[in-house]
């Protein structure tokens, strides 16, 4: 009864409201031979997000998962790409424009906000691992009586 | 009996229209029927190292559509035809993209990919040649430079420097009347800034001015041969062309600049040409703009610029270099 109230808990409680006040962010991207640099790329919801795609070799795009949103940039022509990180959560971004043999694994990561999928998943888990432990210990306290 | 009879005569339509359909097809296509007149080309694109274009020699006649399909076998590539105004297509692998073309004067038009699809990308060109009535023999008329006799590849350093950025705002204030022939657009094709301020230094109608505001006069003449039209023009021509190795800024220092230099080792066993730097004052006042528009025509000749005669026209090129000039005079 309390393990699922506590998976509950853990599972739906509501975020605390994002403490930070939104701010202009302006990320250049470097991409070049299948990779972005940064490749990982963190904001807080609600900021005003400005990534410049620059390619450095051939030319690159870059496809955010989430948000639906393209660009394209060929080399000396950079890209702009703005818009409200207003979805929380860890997203995928890709080349979108063949470029080359390892054009599928050229990716990144945008995070926006804290990952609170990721840490509610990590509760549950340690909270599964935790009601395991104890009937085993509890199962095995019995068969000792 | 007669049963008997139907089922033999099914048998043999159904025999019949088995094995002659797909041959019908078969001799349909040799014969080549469905082409003709509105036949499409399809056209592969691949790296330059790979092979380019394929086809790579097309033919059309004037007036007639040629209709293209084109595809790309590795990466992403574009498609234009130079010195034409057909808006440039995108070719991705596993799609097809289709155009139509309709020339309207005969002569050979180059084709040319317009993504970055590597170091070689500027080598990946084709060519249409356009048959028609040749009507109106159009002669065309030498470039400038070769008109002017002008050595492309000599060395050409402004002889003087001016103390400050010449500044064509500046320049409209003294007043300074500019001697009528060399506000002419011959005068000023055929003279670099520093010919134009030597000119103007020397003429009486500027000797109340001090050396830095003849330089804004220069900067003046300059700003007189291009319209806000061709600079925007020539700033779109210049971002898409010339800034992967020259730089966004002009300086020399694009990206590709590097891999450029490693190639050129590679092939040449040189690789000390690097991009021009447009804002080096001393090359770029001491060439005149017939110059500067030979070496985008002709190209580099072994230093990695391409020849850029066939695509851009005349008018592009006149563009590029009054947006060129923007980096050492305002």
């Amino acid at each position: 009864m309390t393990v699922a109230l506590a998976a509950t808990t853990i599972a739906f409680a509501p975020v605390p409201a994002a403490t930070v006040t939104p701010v202009e962010r302006h990320i250049r991207i470097e991409a070049k031979s299948f990779e972005y640099s940064p490749a990982v790329v963190t904001v807080n919801s609600g900021d005003r997000v400005t990534l410049e795609l620059a390619a450095t070799d051939v030319v690159h795009g870059l496809y955010l998962d989430g948000y639906d949103l393209n660009v394209t940039a060929d080399p000396g022509q950079p890209a702009r790409l703005t818009f409200i990180a207003d979805r929380p959560g860890a997203f995928r971004f890709r080349c979108s424009v063949t470029c080359g043999p390892l054009h599928p694994f050229m990716i990144g990561k945008l995070n926006v906000g804290s990952n609170w999928l990721m840490l509610r998943a990590v509760g549950l888990a340690a909270l599964g691992i935790v009601f395991v432990t104890q009937r085993c210990r509890g199962a095995g306290a019995q068969r000792n009586l | 009996m007669t049963a008997k009879g139907a089922e033999r005569a099914a048998r043999l339509t159904a025999i019949v229209l088995a094995l002659g359909l797909p041959v019908a097809a078969l001799i349909a296509r040799w014969a080549g029927w469905g082409a003709g007149r509105d036949s499409v080309i399809e056209i592969h694109g691949a790296l330059a190292e790979a092979g380019g274009w394929a086809p790579a020699d097309l033919t059309a006649t004037v007036g007639e559509p040629l209709r293209l399909r084109l595809t790309s076998d590795d990466v992403m590539h574009g498609f234009a035809v130079g010195q034409s105004d057909w808006p440039a297509v995108d070719v991705a692998p596993g799609e097809v993209t289709e155009t139509t073309i309709t020339f309207n004067r005969p002569g050979k038009y180059v084709f040319y990919c317009t993504r970055w699809c590597g170091v070689n990308h500027w080598r990946m060109r084709g060519t249409i040649e356009v048959a028609g009535p040749t009507t109106s023999p159009a002669i065309e008329s030498p470039p400038l430079y070769v008109t002017l006799g002008l050595d492309l590849d000599a060395p050409h350093p402004a002889d003087v420097i001016p103390e400050r950025r010449p500044s064509a705002d500046r320049g409209a204030e003294p007043g300074a009347t500019i001697p009528v022939e060399f506000s002419t657009g011959e005068y000023f094709r055929a003279h670099s800034p520093a010919e134009v301020w030597r000119a103007l230094r020397a003429s009486p109608a500027s000797r109340e001015l001090a050396d830095a505001e003849v330089w804004d006069v220069v900067a003046f003449v300059w700003r007189s041969n291009s319209t806000p039209e061709s600079l925007v023009e020539g700033k779109r021509i210049y971002a898409a062309n010339c800034a992967a190795c020259h730089g966004e800024t002009g300086a020399g220092n694009g990206v590709m600049a590097a891999s450029l230099a490693s190639q050129l080792t590679a092939e040449f066993g040189h690789g000390a040409t690097k991009p021009a730097d447009f804002t080096d004052p001393a090359k770029m006042l001491g060439a005149s703009p017939a110059l500067l528009q030979g070496k985008i025509i002709r190209g580099g000749m072994g230093t990695g610029m391409p020849y850029w005669g066939p695509i851009l026209t005349e008018s592009q090129t006149w563009a590029v270099l009054s947006y060129l000039w923007t980096f050492v005079m305002d």
